[in-house]
């Protein structure tokens, strides 16, 4: 990365790995869960987070030395709530349909927990530029585990993809479908977005070692 | 000295700030946008009482509406008349697609007569009777528009939710989900039994239209009870205008 | 019977945790002992029996559509120039709680400093906690009719979210002696465990969602004359909204 420095550019790439949100830092895991079923809506959610953490991680930033810090947790779930309401004010303004299918995702990125947890760890105490890479980065790691577990679930639940029959005409029999293969119903229900998660996780922490815990 | 973002007072000072500077914001915000998005919303409706009755662009298999450029025109051409029918009694209203069903079922809770809107529209010589409906799914409001002709057979319908699941609930807004209901009996033998969808249907292709059943979703069963609930119970209230109709 | 019927309900088919998934963030990471994950239970309980009750007040005299009828007519439903300040929901509920948690803080502090210790982030973040908040925003969405139901809600939903920390908790404390693949230790088997607890906790969905023509009564309705079926369907409207609830 030419325009990055070394540094910076970890800010970047660590969460995609090694530093995770969702599967090192424990953070945002209600909204993996939530909206996985459709890989459209993962990838929806994860253009919303990159936004509200790009800007979220700035504007506190901007103010982390002037925040008192007996207030420092509302003042931060202010500044998240207001930047959603926004969005979604202007986008049912400017791009309808799009707002609609956000709206059910509103509530799920305030209370989104890599949000906060960022804010808390790295944007109180650095500074603009790197708060707004941390942002960004921290955004992908979590828009990567959203993907995948979106592309499973919706692959294997209900044979689509981005709404496109990939496999083949359940109904109508042609495809995969003609040699017996039912879609897996089960996976378009919740508990087994934790499943996946769980083995996403194993598959990490096989390739890297130094992430085991102890028990 | 303590630090000055430590005292109390700056503390309250600072809230009271942003307090001003958000609520400044978002009121100016929501306000300045205000009636573009009530623009967008009036337009949603008409394009979702045309796509009812079949004036739509849809292709493949996807929904699409009529585009938003169009619609006004496409909507007066089409749409011949809107009632309200209050016990008993028929009157027409241009803007009686502007009637918020959620508003007009809370007042009827509290005792008041009930409008019913009812816009009848008119393509290559055949005529459409479509009500909006408004109802309960798993997690919040689900809506339609329901078309139907003189007899109560559904000509078209569509459906619309506030915060169902996305691959499940959601998918009452597929095309395979609402096409199912085109042709479907809402009467059965002279009375009114709606439409229920059911898991125990027996025919995914939907070929029996008089079997008052439409193939459930898998995965959403409480969406799907909302749908037939929200039927049943609204529709049935236009029964009394379809048997004056009759005679 | 409404009471009971919310608090079941809540506690088991709505489970907090495993219907809904919210605030699965403490939840997996303060669930490794049994004693701390009894205390953050017991916090979340305190505060969804305290937030979703003054929620409750805050939305029916504030926020709601025509709420501000108290102030002036002309401000509720049937008036004139009805106010709507729904969209200031999320920041209003959002201040309740933080308030509370604030509160909630200083008592831990004072009485508990071990177990102030022990939670750690995760006390302040129950102001994030999506539960908390989830279960304002369900009380508003699914129209709880009174406060006293909004305050059977919050306690019932802390009751299922306390439930199900501590299973998993116990779980955790069980397993330490087993032998797990060393890449699934902690964070992978549990993400699992509670996978396959929230397949078993789907069978008191079944309760809700079980048999076709169930306890909605069938009625088929003749066309009679308008009065009698506009009566009978005002009815049936009624009952339903009961019952869907």
């Amino acid at each position: 990365m030419g325009l990055l420095s070394k540094k910076d550019s970890k800010l970047i790439l660590d969460p995609l790995a090694d530093n995770n949100p969702i599967t090192i830092q424990v953070l945002g895991i209600c909204s993996a869960l939530a909206i996985t079923a459709q890989l459209k809506a993962s990838i929806v959610m994860t253009i919303s987070v990159l936004f509200v953490m790009g800007v979220g991680n700035v504007v506190i930033s901007l103010i982390r030395n002037v925040i008192p810090s007996k207030i420092r947790i509302i003042v931060q779930l202010t500044v998240v709530a207001a930047l959603v309401i926004i969005v979604d004010l202007v986008l049912k303004a400017f791009a309808y349909e799009l707002s609609k299918e956000l709206s059910v995702f509103v509530g799920l990125i305030i209370t989104n927990c890599i949000i906060m947890g960022r804010f808390e760890a790295f944007a109180l105490g650095n500074g603009v530029w790197r708060s707004f890479l941390d942002g960004i980065g921290n955004a992908l790691g979590y828009g990567i585990i959203l993907i995948i577990v979106g592309f499973f679930r919706e692959l294997l639940g209900s044979g689509t993809l981005l709404g496109f029959q990939v496999l083949g005409d359940p109904i109508d029999k042609t495809g995969v479908y003609a040699f017996g293969y039912e879609n897996n119903g089960f996976m378009l229900l919740s508990p087994m977005a934790l499943i996946v998660v769980g083995l996403i996780i194993w598959v990490q922490r096989s390739r890297n070692k130094a992430l085991i815990e102890d028990h | 000295m303590e630090k000055r973002t430590e005292k109390n007072s700056y503390t309250v000072f600072f809230a009271i700030i942003m307090v001003i500077v958000v609520g400044a914001l978002l009121a100016f915000t929501a306000s300045a946008l205000k009636e573009r998005i009530a623009e967008n919303k009036r337009i949603e409706k008409q394009q979702n009482i045309l796509y009812a009755m079949g004036v739509n662009e849809n292709e493949g298999n996807k929904a699409n509406f009529v585009s938003k450029d169009k619609v006004g025109e496409s909507f007066q051409k089409y749409i011949t008349n809107q009632l309200i029918i209050q016990e008993g009694n028929e009157s027409q209203d241009d803007n009686a697609y502007l009637i918020d069903i959620k508003k007009e079922q809370e007042s009827a809770k509290s005792g008041n007569a009930r409008r019913l809107p009812l816009f009848i529209g008119e393509k290559e010589g055949k005529k459409f009777y479509i009500a909006p409906i408004r109802g309960k799914g798993l997690w919040d409001a689900i809506w339609a528009y329901v078309a139907m002709d003189e007899n109560m057979v559904v000509q078209g319908a569509y459906f619309d939710h506030k915060g169902e699941t996305p691959g499940l609930g959601a998918n009452i807004k597929e095309r395979f989900f609402m096409d199912d209901f085109i042709g479907e009996h809402l009467m059965s033998n002279g009375t009114f039994k709606g439409i229920t969808v059911s898991k125990s249907n027996g025919d995914p292709k939907n070929e029996d239209k008089t079997d008052n059943e439409v193939d459930a979703i898998a995965g959403s069963t409480i969406t799907g009870d909302g749908v037939t609930a929200m039927i049943r119970n609204e529709l049935k209230l236009y029964v009394p205008y379809f048997k004056n109709l009759k005679n | 019977m409404e009471h009971i019927e919310l608090f079941f309900k809540s506690i088991f088919i709505d489970n907090m945790v495993f219907a809904t998934f919210l605030g699965m963030c403490s939840y997996l990471a303060v669930s490794k002992k049994v004693s701390t994950a009894v205390g953050l239970g017991a916090a979340v309980i305190f505060v969804l029996a305290i937030t979703v009750p003054l929620n409750w007040l805050l939305d029916q005299y504030i926020l709601k559509e025509g709420a501000l009828v108290w102030l002036d007519p002309k401000y509720g439903v049937n008036g004139s120039e009805t106010m709507d300040l729904s969209f200031l929901s999320f920041i209003m509920f959002i201040a309740t709680i933080a308030t509370m948690v604030q509160l909630v803080e200083i008592v831990v502090e004072k009485f508990s400093p071990s177990l102030y210790n022990s939670l750690g982030i995760f006390l302040p973040l129950i102001a994030v906690n999506c539960a908390i908040l989830g279960g304002s925003l369900f009380m508003q969405s699914r129209e709880i009719a009174s406060v006293g139901l909004a305050f059977n809600y919050g306690v019932s939903s802390g009751i299922g979210w306390f439930l199900a920390i501590l299973a998993i908790a116990a779980i955790r404390e069980k397993i330490r002696y087993s032998n797990v693949p060393p890449p699934l230790r902690g964070l992978g088997i549990t993400f699992i465990i509670t996978g396959l607890m929230a397949i078993g906790f789907m069978s008191f969905g079944g309760m809700l969602t079980g048999g076709d023509e169930e306890a909605k009564e069938e009625k088929t309705v003749s066309v009679n004359s308008s009065e009698e079926t506009e009566k009978e369907a005002k009815d049936l409207a009624n009952n339903n909204i009961k019952a869907v609830k």
